[in-house]
């Protein structure tokens, strides 16, 4: 049996059953307070991260600010 | 001159006319003094990927209470790639505000204004408050009003080059016919460069490199937010004109030496 994953930023990640976008980024360690997130090319609003469930094979990319001029 | 001198952006009041950027800094401890230093009200970042094996540190933990941020399209070569930028950056809960850069030329760092004109039409269109980096071209930025941008912001010089304003009369007819806030954004290496085009009429500038990349960045800062309010108020004050003669400060009569 195969286990669920998703890809972020072009990695391979174990997705939990049932795992929320909250909840994986939590896990791996993004939960910070500017986690900017693409799912399968569309962005995700903020509100939506706890309701969202990810799917097998999701491509997620996510962003942050960092410093910039 | 009314007593408050309001930098106005989309309805949005300031009373910094600096505004700053946060790249190059040597930590973010240092950015934030220097920040607060130079009295911004607007601070821009940059929008990246996230390193899964290095995450550590936010920017966000590091900027003066209240300012504004201001997402940046930069690494964006196309209008496609600026949009797809500027709506992460949004739905993420960033500030539907947005530093429209696109910019396809590694060497001279110079925006390419067809696609960023794409770009803010339909930034505009989809709600965003748009403030687009561009070449001092007079033409451009009337198309850019047009299409319903909230500042106008033309480079002084090549991002980080530290040149001052090397396209003078381009951008004095930018403040001669301006409809919306004109930001001198890019090259300004010194404080005097900032009250120059401060004094040339510009609304604001917005400044990085010279600040962070100083020997003292918080005094650079300081240095700057005073550059641009002596260039503001000269602007208001009325520069005199230059003449080609001399013409004598003191009385030329009744010198004591003479009978």
């Amino acid at each position: 049996m195969t286990t669920a994953s998703v890809l972020v930023n072009g990695r391979d990640r174990p997705l939990a059953d049932g795992e929320t976008l909250a909840a994986l980024l939590e896990r791996l360690g993004l939960g910070a307070r500017y986690a900017l997130v693409e799912r399968n090319g569309e962005p995700v609003e903020r509100g939506r991260y706890g309701e969202v469930r990810l799917e097998d094979g999701d491509r997620l990319v996510v962003a942050r600010p960092v410093a910039g001029g | 001159m009314a007593d408050r001198d309001a930098f106005v952006v989309a309805g949005r009041e300031f009373d910094s006319r600096l505004l700053a950027g946060t790249g190059k800094y040597d930590s973010f401890e240092t950015m934030r003094e220097a920040l607060a230093a130079s009295g911004s009200e607007i601070v821009t970042v940059a929008v990246r990927r996230i390193d899964l094996d290095s995450a550590a540190g936010d920017i966000t933990d590091f900027l003066p209470d209240g300012v504004l941020l201001l997402p940046n399209t930069s690494g964006c070569e196309t209008a496609e790639e600026a949009v797809r930028t500027a709506r992460l950056a949004r739905a993420g809960g960033l500030p539907d505000w947005i530093k429209l850069e696109v910019i396809p030329d590694p060497r001279y760092l110079l925006p390419d204004p067809v696609e960023t004109l794409r770009a803010a039409a339909e930034l505009v269109e989809d709600g965003f408050t748009v403030l687009p980096y561009v070449l001092p071209d007079p033409v451009l930025q009337k198309k850019l009003e047009e299409v319903g941008c909230a500042t106008v912001m033309p480079l002084a010089a090549p991002i980080g080059s530290g040149r001052g304003l090397k396209f003078r009369d381009a951008i004095r007819i930018m403040v001669e016919q301006a409809e919306v806030p004109l930001v001198v954004d890019a090259g300004l290496g010194a404080p005097s460069h900032a009250a120059d085009a401060m004094e040339l009429g510009a609304d604001a500038v917005l400044v990085n490199t010279a600040i962070a990349r100083a020997d003292d960045p918080i005094a650079m800062a300081r240095a700057f937010r005073l550059a641009v309010e002596a260039g503001r108020t000269a602007f208001h004050a009325g520069v005199m004109d230059e003449r080609a003669d001399a013409e004598a400060s003191s009385p030329l009569t009744g010198a004591v030496h003479r009978s």
